[in-house]
Parts: C-alpha cells; structure tokens; sequence
C-alpha cells in the first residue's frame, strides 16, 4: 500500500540567540495506511519537531513532504485546509487542550464547523465518535464541562476531537504521559482499536520504548536530530543494531524483579553543545566509536533484513 | 526493629467541602539499609504520607491519628524544634522537582556549604571538602560546585539535589518522583545513583513512584498505597512477583513491558474515591473484580504472612485471583 505521509530529506534549523540549533536532520520516512510508527529517543532529540513538521505547523528548512502522494511542501494558509482535516494532532496534556468554557459537545462540534461539515451531520458524527471512545452512552458526557471530566475522560474527548474529522493521519505525541497509570492502558487500547478499525497511519512520539512497543509495529530512534535505527519495533528492541538504541533499550526498566542492571553501555550525558559538522552525532557517547566515526558521518542505509541504521559498524567500508 | 515503623498515621486536610482523609491509618514499616517503594496512582495519598513523614505538611493539612516511630522515638511527640534538629541530620528529602530544592540564585557551592556548615556545624575547609566528595558520590565533577543550578541539565541537577539530602549522613531519605521527570537513560543513571549510595552507606530510602517498572529495578521491598492507605507491602519479589491485593494485581497488568510483547494491557476501571466521606468497608471495593458482600461492610485490616503483609478478606485465594486477574474479561466494566 501507498504511504499516507512521507517526507525526504527534511531538515529544521531554528536560531536561538545567535546560535544555531539543527532540531531535524536530514530526516526521511513513510507512513502507510494501517501502520503505526514510533519515534523515540531523549528530550531535545528533534522527534516533536519531526512531527509538527509532517503535520506542516511548523516550515521546514529544506526536504518534501508528501501526502497521499501529493507533495503539500509549498501549500500555505487556505490551500493546507484539506490537509488540516486528514492529519490530526492529539494532544498531550488533556487539561489544557479543551476550552474550559465549552461544552464536550461545542468541542466536538467545533473542528467540524472548522473544516466545513454540514451541521446535519453533525450529531451523527459527534454520537459515532463518542462510541468510538467509549463515552457512552454519550447524553451523559456531552453536555458537561471538562472540569467535570477526570483526565483520561478528557483524554478520550481529546482523542474524539482529532478522529471526528475523518484523518487519514493521526499524530500522537506523548499521548498519555499526563495520565495516571491506571487509565493509560485503556486510551492506548482505544488508539490501537481506532487505527485498526480506521486504517489510520498513525505517528507516536515518545521517549516510553515499552509503550512504543505496545502501539507501534514500526520504530525510529531519534538522536540530535538524526534518524539512526528504523525498523519492526520488536527487532528493534531484541536486536538493536545501533550502539545508541542498544543504550536505549538497556536503560528501560522492567516491571519485573529480575533484571538485567549491568551499566549502561553509553558514556557521559547529552551534550549542551552536540557534535555537528562531520562524524556520527553520537561518537563522544559511543563506547564502539573509532576512527572512522570522527571524519565521516554515517548515512541511513537499508540493511539485507530491511531495517535501516546509521551507523558505520557492521558497514562495508 | 525498624528504622522507621508508621502506625495508624491520619492526614486530614480542610477543605470547603469538608474533612478531606488524604492518608487514613496508614501502616508501614521501612527495615534500615533498604530501599522502599511506596505506589499507587495519584490522589492515593503517597506524596502526603512522604510529607508527613518529613514535617513539612502544608498548612490545610494536619495530623490527625498515628505515630511515626523513628530511630526508636515518636517523632510526633517531639517539639518543632526538635523535628527540625532531625531534617537533614537523621532524614532528608528529595523533592519531584530538583530546582524545589536548589536555590535558583545561589551557587551550588554555596548551598551545599550552608547545610554543611550550620545545619551540620562543620568548618569552611571540611566543609568543602565533604562537598566535593558528595558531588563524586553522586557522579558530578567537583568543579561544578561554582556552577548555578540553571547551568546544569535535569538529570545534574536531581544529582546535586541527592548530594544536597546527603550531606549529613542521614539514616533515611525520602524522594518523592525523584525521576519522573528524566529522560530514561538519565533516570537509569540517577537510580544507579541511588542504588549505590544505598549499598556502599547503607542508607535506607522511600522512593514514591506511580512506575512499577522503576520500583521492580531499584527497590528491594514495595508498599502499595491506596486511598490513604496501604493495602499490600513485602519484598519487592513477593509483592511484585506474587501479588495478594487485587489492586496491586491490577496495577502490575497496567503496565506495559518493553520486552513484553504485544499482550494486551489492562485498565482499572474508575478512580480512586474522594476521601472526604469515605464509604464503609474495602476502599477498593467499587473497583474491584474480587469484592464480595463483606468488602462492602466491613475494612480489612493489614495481616503478615512473613514478611508479606496485605488488607484483603480474600487474600487466601490469592494464586486463584491472581489468575482470574491476568485475563482482561475479568477487569472489564459489566
């Protein structure tokens, strides 16, 4: 199947007093319909970035980025509407992504007045995505306000808001990292549901690998800007080929006693200053890195198992 | 006996609405050299019970029943002063947000030399010279005592904060979420941290977390709280491993597993209850799959068996529950 979202060669380079910040490198990737696809790595690593690039709020510095084959690079304002539409958002913090004074029901009703949808079906609309989410039956909910809403209520009203449109693309971005443990597990079965059921391409963002291991069959690690490692989730996690996926996953706790507490196989902390110009972003954290890793920076190949790393072990030289 | 031994501890805030019983005759005990983990979602009153221990319970908030029993004396029945003789010296706090704990406008150097100096009443040479040891104990390099704490990352700064609590040698430290808010990688190198400085000085530790993840990695025994108070506690193995209370049961499947696979995750349906009128019996009883007439009724009281102790009329089925419980059909709202 064709991809839903794709983007080559993207790049963002914001400027912060004076200096220069490379947030998203050379960053290419697709989505097809039906899958989804995880971007992990630390704070800072460009994966938000990444996302609200795809999802055009933010412009990028250079590459093309293609919906449903169509390339929506040089789309400004109006002509972006369609696109709004069919690629959504969800927010993080359900607290504050609904207007405290409106109703469930003006939340709900408002993107589809946004993107022009005959209010005869909107009832329609509202009554199916409340089902969607579990929020039944929806008379209960609909007229209340979020204050009268616990937060992973009104993250099932959050996750209503983006699907009531009809997305083709959904983007979730931390989608449960304000929630309590308890109720995380039930909005990441709806999300998991919405996407069979729909077909939707779905992008999770996250620094949680054992969530992205529970929603998402595909992965990309993210470090400073660069993809390093994409491939199915489980490979990915089992069998990291990148040295930082590799620290990655070692340093995720597990909720069982017997662990594996070895050191982590990585050396210092991120860096204020991260490594640019040429060389491996990661060669002052790498416990493998050697000489070739300073004078040349590692490209994103496919390997013979189609996976895809960054990084020059294992590469012919 | 225990370094510290919680008997029947009430927290009662005032609030508009009424007597809110944020802690409700909690009971627990933490064995000197160990680390603990005290869980439970929020709201079940875990951040409360670590400020109560610690005496700095905002002003709503009092305490209301109990004792806490520390190095053999009830620190309840000691004057303000005599608590605050305790803080830093005995027991010291680790608090979710490390820039809480530092002072934004002072250098670090200058912060770790004023608890050593006149809370500890060491001189200005040994006094900076045990700062620097702290910062190597907690894998910062010396030179960034000059630092201020806006120049350090997230992770230095839990770090210097952790150096700041164990300054004075204390027998406990309490940290509320010490890592919640890192990166995992840095999260990892904090709990190894901790780990380490628990091995090498024997010093006990609460870790309040909602991650069972994070108290299977670095604690040695686990306390469940819930609804003010605590429901199961053991061995980290015993708790995690083989489970009694159905909330614990229920908060071990919520969790996903990054080598886990793809089976399915389970919810607990509903919240934890206000705690303003509480109903009578098992706080736990709307939400739980298990309950029979008499969780309703009547409140179970926390029973050993061991070292494992759990508040449930039927923790004697626990292997046929703990079953019942790994099935998502048993947890789904009917």
């Amino acid at each position: 199947m064709s991809a839903v979202i794709a983007a080559e060669g993207l790049e963002k380079t914001f400027r912060v007093q004076g200096r220069e910040v490379r947030a998203v490198q050379d960053v290419s990737l697709s989505v097809k319909a039906g899958e989804a696809v995880g971007i992990v790595g630390e704070s800072g690593c460009g994966k938000t970035t990444t996302a609200r690039l795809l999802l055009r709020l933010e412009e990028p510095t250079a590459g093309r980025i293609t919906y449903d084959g169509q390339d929506i690079t040089a789309l400004r304002g109006r002509a972006l509407l369609p696109f709004r539409a069919r690629a959504q958002l969800v927010f993080q913090n359900p607290f504050d992504a609904l207007n405290p004074r409106f109703t469930i029901r003006r939340a709900l009703a408002e993107p589809l007045r946004n993107f022009g949808i005959p209010v005869a079906e909107h009832d329609a609309r509202i009554e199916a995505v409340m089902q969607r989410v579990r929020l039944t039956p929806s008379a209960a909910w609909l007229d209340r306000h979020p204050h009268e809403l616990s937060g992973g209520q009104l993250q099932r009203v959050v996750l209503a808001r983006a699907l009531i449109p009809g997305p083709k693309l959904i983007v979730a971005d931390e989608p449960v990292s304000m929630l309590d443990v308890s109720v995380r597990a039930g909005i990441l079965n709806l999300l998991r549901a919405a996407r069979d059921e729909l077909g939707l391409a779905a992008i999770y963002i996250s620094h949680d690998l054992a969530l992205i291991r529970y929603v998402c069959e595909r992965t990309m690690v993210m470090y400073l800007g660069w993809i390093v490692e994409d491939g199915p989730t489980a490979e990915l996690i089992e069998q990291p080929l990148h040295p930082y996926t590799r620290a990655l996953v070692a340093a995720v706790p597990v909720p069982r006693v017997e662990q594996d507490r070895a050191p982590l196989p990585i050396r210092g902390a991120l860096s204020d200053k991260p490594l640019h110009g040429v060389g491996c972003a990661f060669r002052d954290r790498c416990p493998l890195a050697f000489a070739r890793c300073e004078a040349e920076t590692p490209l994103l190949r496919p390997t013979t198992t189609g996976r895809r790393v960054a990084c020059h072990l294992g590469e012919a030289a | 006996m225990s370094l510290l031994s919680v008997r029947g501890l009430g927290v009662h805030y005032a609030s508009r609405a009424g007597k809110v019983r944020a802690v409700d005759g909690a009971d627990l005990e933490v064995p000197a050299g160990s680390i603990l983990g005290l869980v439970g979602e929020s709201g079940c009153g875990k951040s409360t019970f670590g400020r109560a221990l610690m005496g700095v319970l905002p002003d709503a908030a009092r305490i209301a029943t109990g004792e806490i029993v520390f190095e053999g004396r009830n620190l309840l029945a000691l004057s303000a002063r005599g608590r605050r003789a305790l803080r830093w010296r005995r027991m010291s706090f680790v608090p979710q947000t490390a820039m809480n704990a530092l002072d934004p406008v002072q250098r670090l150097r200058a912060q770790m030399l004023e608890v050593l100096q006149e809370r500890g009443g060491l001189g200005r040479a040994p006094a900076l010279a045990r700062a620097e040891t702290l910062f190597r104990q907690v894998g910062l390099d010396p030179s960034r005592l000059a630092d201020y704490p806006h120049q350090f990352s997230g992770g230095m700064r839990q770090r210097a904060s952790i150096a700041l609590a164990l300054a004075l040698d204390p027998a406990l430290v309490i940290a509320d979420e010490p890592v919640t808010a890192l990166d995992v990688i840095v999260q990892r190198q904090v709990l190894d941290v901790m780990r380490d400085l628990q091995a090498r000085l024997g010093i006990a530790m609460i870790l309040i977390t909602h991650d069972m993840a994070v108290v299977a990695y670095a604690c040695d025994r686990v306390a469940v709280m819930y609804a003010g108070r605590i429901v199961e506690a053991g061995t980290a193995a015993e708790v995690l491993e083989r489970p009694q209370h159905p909330y614990t049961m229920g908060l071990t499947h919520a969790f996903p597993d990054v080598h886990g696979g793809t089976s399915a995750l389970v919810p607990i349906d509903g919240a934890p209850p206000i705690l303003i009128d509480p109903h009578p019996g098992c706080r736990f009883a709307p939400r739980c799959p298990f309950a029979v007439a008499r969780c309703h009724a009547e409140t179970p009281v926390l029973a050993s068996e061991g070292d494992h102790t759990v508040a449930c009329f039927r923790a004697g089925e626990a292997p046929a529950l703990r079953a019942a419980a790994a099935e998502p059909a048993t947890w789904a709202r009917s």
